[in-house]
C-alpha cells in the first residue's frame, strides 16, 4: 500500500466528509427496523382507530388516517382512570413494576459490585453462573418456582418446619407478593449484566484517591462510587424495568387470578377476543408512550451530558 | 457555554419535511390498501342465531359444496385437529393413524373466541375444529366449515337420535356432536366437607369467604356469567337485559371481594392436585380428575353437584370440518372413527366426557364400575336435554355487551 | 491479635457481606432450576415427590419421553431452528448497523439510534401485537409459522449485538482506524483488517447472547405461531404447565440447557483458539464478555 492510494474522497471545506460506506452498512439494518418495527406500529394505529365487522366482530384496519374513527379508542381512554375498569389494572402494574425494580437494584448491585470488583479470580466462574440464567429457559425457571410454591411443595413445607406447624399458604391463588418475587426473580438477571459492565469500567484510582483522602468505606461509597456510576444505574434500570410493564405470563403461571391482572394481561386477553382487538391496540399505543418517553428523555439526557463533557 | 450540535430544523427544511409527509401519506395508504387482505368483512348482512325453540337448517352455498362419494383418503399429508389440551385420547389417535396410514398432528387453544379469530385470519391449515354450538351460525356464515358428506359417517346412527337432526343444525349438514357434559359445581371433600349439593342455593357456595383463596370459576365468559344469572335466579342465561347484565357485574366484583377465586380452565388437575378445593367445573373434569390425583389419595374425596331436574347448563360439544383444511377426505375418516362406539368409550375414559352415544347406557355406568358412585350426579342424561338451560350464540350487540362485563371482571376492576 | 472492633475497621478485610448477598443471590437464582433438572430424571409421574432414578422422561417411556413423543421432540427441534436462523441473520445485520451508525453523522443515523434504542426496551407483547396484526391484516409473503417467527425475533434483537458492538466501539475509539488509513488503507480495508478483529469480543458475545436469548423466547414465537408444529419449547411448557405436566418436560428443558451449554462452550473455545496471542488472551471469560 503507498501513499499514493489515499482516500479517494477528497474533504470537501466546510462540510463534513460522510463516506458512502458507513450508510451502506447501517442502511440494511435501518430497512429491516424501518419495515418490520415502525410498518407494524402503523398498522397497530391503523386497527385502533379501524372499523370492526359487524358479524364477527374482527378488526376491520382503516388505512386512511382521514377515516380514523376514534370509538375505540376513547373507550379505553374513558376507562383508564382510577375509577375506570381499567385503572386498576394500570395502576397496579406501575406499582408492580416499580416495587421490583426496587428490589431487583437491590439485589443486582450488590452481586455485581462485587463481581466486577472484588472477586478477584472468581470472576470467571462467577460471571457465568450469572449469565447461566439465560440459558435455561425463562419459562421452566417460572414452573420450577410453580412448583415449589404448590400446596404442598417445598416451600410450605419448609415454612411448616417439617411438619411442625401446619402452613397451607396459598401462594398460586391472587397474592400479589408472589407476582413482585416472581416478576424480580425473572428480571433480576437482565439487570445484573448491565451494572456489571458500568462498575468495571470505574476507575479504582479515584476511589482509592477517596479512600487516601480519609473517606471511610460507607462515605467513599456514598460520595465517589454511586455518583459516578449514577449513569450505569440508570441505564440497568430502563433496561429491565420497561420490558416488564408488558410482562402477562409471570401473572399468568403464577396466580391465574383477576387480582393480580397487568396491563399485558389487558393486552393478550383482548388480542384475539372479538370485538375487543381495537382495545389491546389501544393499550399497546398506550404501553409504548410510557416506554419511548424515558428513552427519549434519557437519550436527550445523555446525548446533553456528551456535549457538555467534550 | 456549551453549544448544542443539532440545530432545530429552519424553515425551508422543515416545509420540506411537511410536505413529503403529505405526498408520502397518501402513497403509504394506497399501497397497505393494496396490499390488505380483502374479504376481512364478510357480506351477509346478519347472524341468524339457532335456538331451540327456533331451529335452523343452514344453506349449502353453492361455492362451498360438500366433497364427492367415494374419494380414497389422501396421502401421506398430516391431519390438524385443533381443539382444547388434553381433549382427545391418545390411543384413539393413534389407532387411527395406524388404520389409515397418516400422521396426525394436535393443536390446542385456551379459549373458543381466540380460536375462531386464529382460524378466521386465514394463515392456518387445521381440518377438524371442535367448538360449541354457540359458534356454530358464525362459522357457516363465515365460510369457514365445509358441509358433510354424510356417505362417509355411517356411525352417526350410534349417537342418540336427536343428533341426527338437532334445532343447531338441522339434518347434521355441518357437525357430528362429541362429547356431552353439564356444568356445575365440583369439590373435594377434604377441603369443603360441607355437602354443597344440599344448600339451598349451591352456586352461592362460591361467594362464600370460608373458601377464600380455595375456589376457581370456569375461564369461559359464557360458562361463568351464565352460572352467576343462575345464582341470581334469572334463567334466561343468554339475557340481553342491561339490567341483568348490571347484576352479573356487580356480583362478580363481590366474589372476586368475598373469595378470589383462579379463573381458569385446568381445574382437572388443579383440584385433584390440591391448588383448589371447590370450583364450577365441567361434568368432564370431575370425571377426569381421578386420574391426576396424587398416589395414595382416594377418588372417594371427590364430589360434583347438578341439579336432580337437569335445570341446569347442558351442552354438547361439536366435530366440524373446516374449510381451509387440506385433508377432507381424512377429515370425514376420522370424524366417523371418532363416532364408534369402542374409540368413544376409550375416548371417555381418557377425557372423562361423555360421548352421546346410545351403546352406553347412563343407568348401567356406576353399576359397571366405569364411574364411582360418589360421581354419579355427573353423568349426563338425555333428559337433561329436554329441560336444561342451553348457551346460545349471542348476536353481535349482545356479544359486545356481555364481553365488556367479562372484560371488567378480568381486568380486576369494579 | 486485633480486637473485633480492629477488624470490623480494617480497610482490606474481605468483603463478607457482599459475599454473602452474591452466594444467596446465586442460590436463590439456580436453585429452582437444579431441582427442575433432578425431576427430569424421576421414575414416577410426580414432579415434587422423587421416586426413584430413571431415564425414563428422556427415552424410556414408550408414549411419553421426549424420544418418543413426536410433539416434545418437534418443539426441541424447532427451538434450535429458530435459534440458529435468528442468530445467524441478527449478528452480522446489528453488527453492520452498529459500525454504520457509529461513524456516520447526521440526523438520519441518529433517529435510527434512537429507534434502535426503542427497539431494545420496548416490552415484547407490544412488538408481538403489531407484527400478529400487521400479518393477519397485510397479504404478505410470511404467514404464521416459522418465518413470521424468525422476523419477529431478528427485530427484537437486533439492537442487542447492535449495542454491545457500539459500546466497544466507543471504547476503542478512532485512532486505529486513523492510524491503519494515515498508513494508506481505505476506510473499507481499516475496517475489515483492523476495526472488525477488535470487535470480535462483542460479536462473539452478541452471538453468545442472542442464541440464548431466542431459544428462551416466548412471548413472540407465541403470538407468531402458526400451528403447533411450530412451537417452541417455552410455549409448550407454557401450555402444558397449566394443565399437568410430567417430569417430560423437565426433561426436555434439561435438553435445551445442555444445548446452550454446549453452544457457549463451543463458542468460547472457538474465540480463545482465533485470540491466542492477542492482548485479552488469559482474561479468561471477562473478555469474552466483552468487558476486558
Amino acid at each position: 500500500m503507498t501513499v499514493a492510494e489515499a482516500p479517494s474522497q477528497p474533504a470537501k471545506p466546510g462540510r463534513t466528509r460522510t463516506n458512502p460506506l458507513w450508510p451502506t452498512l447501517a442502511m440494511p439494518g435501518i430497512i429491516w427496523l424501518l419495515v418490520f418495527f415502525l410498518a407494524p406500529m402503523y398498522v397497530v394505529l391503523a386497527i385502533v382507530f379501524g372499523q370492526v365487522d359487524p358479524i364477527f366482530r374482527t378488526p376491520v384496519p382503516v388505512w386512511n388516517p382521514l377515516q380514523w374513527d376514534a370509538t375505540q379508542f376513547t373507550y379505553v381512554l374513558s376507562r383508564i382512570g382510577p375509577g375506570g375498569a381499567y385503572g386498576p389494572a394500570l395502576i397496579r402494574t406501575g406499582v408492580y413494576v416499580l416495587i421490583a425494580s426496587v428490589l431487583c437494584l437491590a439485589i443486582a448491585f450488590p452481586v455485581a459490585y462485587y463481581v466486577a470488583r472484588l472477586s478477584g479470580r472468581w470472576a470467571g466462574i462467577l460471571l457465568a453462573a450469572l449469565i447461566a440464567p439465560f440459558w435455561i429457559s425463562y419459562m421452566m425457571r417460572m414452573l420450577a418456582w410453580v412448583n415449589l410454591l404448590q400446596d404442598d411443595g417445598w416451600v410450605n413445607r419448609i415454612a411448616s418446619l417439617g411438619g411442625l406447624f401446619d402452613v397451607r399458604v396459598h401462594w398460586l391463588t391472587g397474592q400479589p407478593v408472589v407476582v413482585v418475587l416472581g416478576l424480580v426473580y425473572g428480571y433480576v438477571p437482565y439487570m445484573i449484566l448491565p451494572l456489571y459492565a458500568g462498575l468495571d469500567r470505574l476507575p479504582q484510582s479515584t476511589l482509592e484517591a477517596a479512600r487516601d483522602l480519609g473517606a471511610n468505606r460507607v462515605a467513599s461509597f456514598w460520595r465517589v462510587t454511586l455518583p459516578m456510576c449514577r449513569p450505569t444505574i440508570v441505564a440497568a434500570v430502563l433496561l429491565t424495568c420497561l420490558p416488564m410493564l408488558g410482562d402477562y405470563f409471570t401473572s399468568d403461571m403464577l396466580s391465574a387470578s383477576p387480582k393480580t391482572a397487568m396491563v399485558g394481561n389487558l393486552i393478550n386477553d383482548s388480542v384475539q377476543s372479538p370485538g375487543q382487538t381495537g382495545q389491546a391496540g389501544a393499550f399497546v399505543m398506550l404501553v409504548l408512550l410510557a416506554t419511548v418517553l424515558p428513552m427519549f428523555y434519557y437519550v436527550r439526557v445523555t446525548a446533553r451530558a456528551d456535549e457538555v463533557s467534550t | 457555554m456549551p453549544v448544542p450540535n443539532r440545530p432545530g430544523p429552519n424553515r425551508r427544511q422543515f416545509l420540506q419535511r411537511a410536505a413529503l409527509l403529505a405526498v408520502g401519506t397518501p402513497a403509504l395508504v394506497a399501497f397497505l390498501d393494496a396490499c390488505s387482505k380483502g374479504g376481512q368483512s364478510s357480506s351477509a348482512p346478519s347472524l341468524t342465531i339457532a335456538a331451540p325453540s327456533s331451529p335452523v337448517k343452514w344453506d349449502i352455498p353453492a361455492d362451498n359444496t360438500a366433497i364427492a362419494d367415494g374419494l380414497g383418503p389422501e396421502k401421506g399429508g398430516t391431519l390438524q385437529l385443533y381443539s382444547y389440551a388434553d381433549y382427545m385420547a391418545p390411543e384413539a389417535v393413534k389407532s387411527f393413524e395406524e388404520k389409515y396410514g397418516v400422521s396426525v398432528q394436535i393443536s390446542t387453544f385456551n379459549d373458543t373466541d381466540e380460536a375462531l379469530t386464529k382460524i378466521r385470519g386465514g394463515n392456518v391449515d387445521y381440518d377438524i375444529f371442535f367448538p360449541s354450538y354457540d359458534q356454530i351460525g358464525r362459522l357457516v356464515t363465515g365460510g369457514l366449515v365445509r358441509p358433510l358428506n354424510h356417505s362417509y359417517v355411517p356411525n352417526i346412527k350410534n349417537v342418540w337420535p336427536f343428533f341426527a337432526n338437532p334445532w343447531y343444525d338441522q339434518e347434521w349438514r355441518y357437525s357430528v356432536p362429541y362429547t356431552v357434559y353439564t356444568t356445575g359445581i365440583g369439590w373435594r371433600n377434604d377441603q369443603v366437607p360441607a355437602d354443597i349439593g344440599a344448600l339451598k342455593n349451591p352456586y352461592e357456595a362460591l361467594w362464600d369467604p370460608a373458601y377464600k383463596n380455595k375456589t376457581a370459576v370456569i375461564d369461559d365468559w359464557h360458562t361463568a356469567m351464565a352460572m352467576v344469572l343462575l345464582k341470581l335466579g334469572i334463567t334466561d342465561v343468554n339475557t340481553s337485559s342491561a339490567d341483568d347484565l348490571n347484576k352479573v357485574g356487580e356480583a362478580l366484583s363481590q366474589l372476586v371481594a368475598a373469595t378470589s377465586p383462579k379463573v381458569t380452565i385446568t381445574m382437572y388437575s388443579d383440584l385433584p392436585a390440591g391448588q383448589i378445593g371447590l370450583s364450577q367445573m365441567w361434568s368432564g373434569d370431575i370425571i377426569n380428575a381421578q386420574s391426576y390425583l396424587p398416589e395414595g389419595v382416594d377418588v372417594d374425596i371427590l364430589r360434583y353437584w347438578f341439579p336432580a331436574d337437569g335445570k341446569g347448563l347442558v351442552d354438547n360439544d361439536l366435530m366440524v370440518s373446516l374449510r381451509g383444511g387440506k385433508n377432507p377426505v381424512l377429515a370425514h375418516l376420522f370424524i366417523n372413527h371418532m363416532l364408534d362406539p369402542e374409540v368413544a368409550k376409550q375416548n371417555f375414559s381418557a377425557i372423562g366426557y361423555q360421548p352421546p352415544q346410545v351403546s352406553i347406557n347412563p343407568d348401567s355406568l356406576v353399576a359397571d364400575g366405569f364411574i364411582p358412585e360418589n360421581l354419579k350426579s355427573a353423568i349426563v342424561r338425555p333428559e337433561y336435554f329436554d329441560v336444561g338451560y342451553r348457551i346460545l350464540e349471542l348476536d353481535p350487540a349482545n356479544d359486545t355487551a356481555w364481553h365488556n362485563v367479562w372484560r371488567t371482571f378480568k381486568a380486576g376492576g369494579s | 491479635m486485633r480486637g473485633p472492633v480492629a477488624w470490623w475497621n480494617d480497610p482490606w478485610r474481605p468483603p463478607r457481606v457482599l459475599v454473602a448477598v452474591t452466594i444467596g443471590y446465586l442460590i436463590w437464582s439456580l436453585l429452582p432450576v437444579l431441582i427442575a433438572v433432578l425431576f427430569s430424571f424421576n421414575d414416577g409421574k410426580s414432579r415434587t415427590t422423587w421416586q426413584g432414578f430413571s431415564f425414563r422422561w428422556y427415552w424410556g417411556d414408550e408414549t411419553r419421553s421426549v424420544w418418543h413423543d413426536a410433539t416434545l421432540h418437534q418443539a426441541l427441534w424447532q427451538t434450535l431452528k429458530l435459534g440458529v436462523i435468528a442468530t445467524l441473520i441478527t449478528v452480522p445485520l446489528g453488527v453492520m448497523l452498529a459500525i454504520g451508525i457509529d461513524r456516520w453523522r447526521g440526523r438520519l443515523p441518529s433517529g435510527a439510534n434512537m429507534l434502535m434504542l426503542v427497539s431494545f426496551v420496548i416490552p415484547e407483547v407490544l412488538l408481538a401485537v403489531a407484527l400478529l396484526f400487521a400479518i393477519t391484516s397485510l397479504a404478505l409473503p410470511i404467514g404464521l409459522g416459522t418465518s413470521a417467527q424468525v422476523v419477529g425475533l431478528i427485530t427484537f434483537q437486533i439492537a442487542y449485538p447492535a449495542v454491545l458492538v457500539r459500546a466497544r466501539l466507543a471504547t476503542i475509539g478512532n485512532q486505529y482506524e486513523e492510524a491503519a488509513m494515515d498508513l494508506g488503507a481505505s476506510p473499507m480495508q481499516a475496517l475489515r483488517r483492523v476495526t472488525v478483529p477488535m470487535l470480535f469480543p462483542a460479536i462473539f458475545a452478541s452471538t453468545v447472547l442472542v442464541f440464548a436469548d431466542v431459544i428462551d423466547n416466548f412471548v413472540l414465537v407465541r403470538y407468531l405461531s402458526g400451528n403447533s408444529s411450530t412451537e417452541p419449547v417455552s410455549v409448550k411448557i407454557y401450555n402444558t404447565a397449566r394443565a399437568a405436566p410430567t417430569p417430560a418436560l423437565n426433561a426436555l428443558a434439561t435438553l435445551l440447557l445442555a444445548a446452550a451449554l454446549i453452544a457457549v462452550t463451543v463458542g468460547y473455545l472457538f474465540y480463545r483458539r482465533m485470540t491466542r496471542g492477542d492482548a485479552t488472551a488469559g482474561k479468561g471469560i471477562a473478555a469474552f464478555a466483552g468487558e476486558a
